[in-house]
């Protein structure tokens, strides 16, 4: 009895006890030679260290990495908004708001999971086999999942609008897809909206990940001074692609600031 | 003010999971009554109104809205010409300038396009003009509806039955998140509109101190019955008493 009683206090101290003997357990299993991390890598991890402090601020560098930021962005955007046109007419289909039919809802969310369920580089993987290495490709391969994901976070905010509201339309005679524009849309719309923002900063991430299906961009430039092995001109960009996330976040919170007033 | 019966009841009932909430119901309303519905909590006050309201289905019974059987308007929006709603002032859209959640009340007269048109540029502006005029808040317009407050939301809320125009106006507990000054004037402006308009109002309220000053006919509920419906004038001091007392178990 007194000794049940102790578990049922300390039950959660005992497993992390146990935890850690595991895990203190394990490092005993590790061969810990020389092996262990590639030697020659130390002076490369110096030489990406040194290059951070010390990046390339070149004028003619900067140049393309101001065309370059621009053109990522430009493809985000470009993604995002197809992205945004998949998400807005899957998402309400999905969310039942328009139609009842559990068919419609059950088969736009299934189509939604699809569609988030492959990641972005499989899908481009899957275009530049159908269309070759263009820009449309890559643009396809990022709204397609995006906007699966977009879909299926529209539809939750538009499920999660409180029935006060929607019934009270109901009640002054509101069709479903007034329903739509007068409760749901405006209810949810600043929540889509900052979920958007985000998603267009992922965007901005990706699309420069992608950049090997013939997006130019930030990405590009920074596959070839990888290739060329110089790291400053590497960091540079880096920085680019850091302060253009940073410009995506102060931008949508202007927005929200905006819309909560 | 004519006599005609805008409102029929026969032997409604209702049960959520084998839970008798409304028995064998009935009731008869004359055009133009002015009714509270009494009752305490549980006793089946809201279910009525929704029911009135076709947001629930009787399992039983027929219902008549001026003499035409309430099952024979399927029409969302022939309903809403028919009977209009306001409840506590949560059913506002607060994202929404007022303006639209005026016009709102228009919805059953627009087609999709026109509605969508309105949030960009509002159509029939001087329905809203006019009907926040009305209720005194004319100056709100263009505000944003979270930024009211509960006073002036339920303001809106009148505005937007005035621009809806029913026959018959539901109002369930409309006051009851409201300090008594507001409560009041809320209660007197609903009254008033009403009468204007030539309308027929039920209002469910859980106090009784408004009766005497707003009413012309009292009905009360308990246990999913009509305990008493009487002309406000007939309505004695105990009969009041009796209705919310505990120990009597109807």
């Amino acid at each position: 009895m007194k000794i049940n009683k102790y578990l049922e206090l300390h039950k959660r101290g005992i497993l992390s006890l146990l935890l850690l003997g595991a895990f203190l357990l394990s490092l005993t299993y590790i061969p810990w030679s020389s092996d262990l991390i590639h030697a020659g890598g130390r002076s490369t991890i110096n030489e990406v260290i040194r290059s951070f402090f010390n990046p390339d601020l070149s004028p003619h560098l900067l140049r393309i990495g101001f065309i370059a930021s621009w053109q990522t962005l430009a493809y985000a955007v470009a993604s995002i908004a197809l992205a945004l046109i998949i998400a807005i007419f899957l998402g309400v289909l999905s969310s039942g708001v328009l139609f009842e039919s559990v068919f419609i809802k059950t088969f736009c969310r299934g189509l939604l999971g699809f569609m988030r369920a492959i990641h972005e580089l499989i899908w481009a993987w899957l275009f530049v086999a159908a269309i070759g290495l263009s820009p449309l490709a890559a643009m396809f391969a990022l709204a397609i999942p995006y906007g699966g994901i977009l879909g299926r976070i529209f539809s939750d905010l538009m499920q999660d609008v409180e029935t006060p509201q929607i019934l009270a339309l109901k009640t002054s005679g509101a069709s479903p897809m007034q329903q739509l524009f007068y409760g749901y849309f405006p209810a949810s719309f600043a929540n889509m909206l900052s979920y958007t923002m985000y998603r267009l900063e992922c965007a901005v991430r990706s699309s420069s990940i992608l950049s090997f299906v013939g997006l130019g961009g930030l990405g590009f430039q920074i596959q070839i001074s990888l290739s060329d092995l110089k790291y400053n001109e590497v960091w540079t960009f880096l920085f680019f692609l850091v302060i253009l996330v940073v410009l995506i976040d102060i931008w949508s919170n202007l927005l929200r600031r905006r819309l909560s007033q | 003010m004519t006599s005609k019966k805008v409102l029929e009841l026969k032997n409604i009932s209702v049960a959520f999971d084998s839970n008798k909430v409304l028995s064998n119901l009935s009731l008869s309303i004359n055009n133009g009554e002015i009714i509270a519905l009494i009752g305490p909590s549980g006793a089946g006050k809201t279910t009525l109104i929704n029911i009135v309201a076709n947001i629930i289905q009787p399992d039983s019974g027929e219902m008549l809205i001026d003499g035409v059987p309430s099952i024979s308007i399927n029409n969302r929006k022939e309903y809403a010409k028919k009977i209009g709603v306001i409840r506590q002032q949560f059913d506002l859209i607060n994202q929404l300038p007022v303006i639209h959640n005026v016009l709102a009340g228009r919805l059953n007269q627009w087609g999709v396009l026109k509605s969508i048109l309105s949030l960009i540029r509002p159509q029939e502006k001087y329905l809203a003009k006019n009907a926040l005029s009305r209720v005194g808040i004319i100056d709100k317009m263009f505000e944003k509806t979270a930024n009211l407050s509960g006073g002036e939301q339920q303001r809106v809320a009148l505005a937007r039955l005035l621009v809806q125009n029913p026959e018959i106006v539901l109002a369930d507990e409309p006051v009851s998140s409201l300090d008594p000054a507001r409560a009041n004037s809320i209660l007197s402006l609903l009254v008033d509109l009403v009468k204007e308009e030539n309308q027929t109002l039920i209002v469910s309220l859980h106090s009784v101190e408004y009766l005497k000053k707003y009413f012309t006919r009292v009905i009360a509920m308990r246990d999913g019955k009509i305990y008493f419906d009487l002309p406000i004038d007939k309505v004695k001091e105990e009969d009041l008493k009796a209705v919310y007392d505990l120990e009597v178990t109807s």
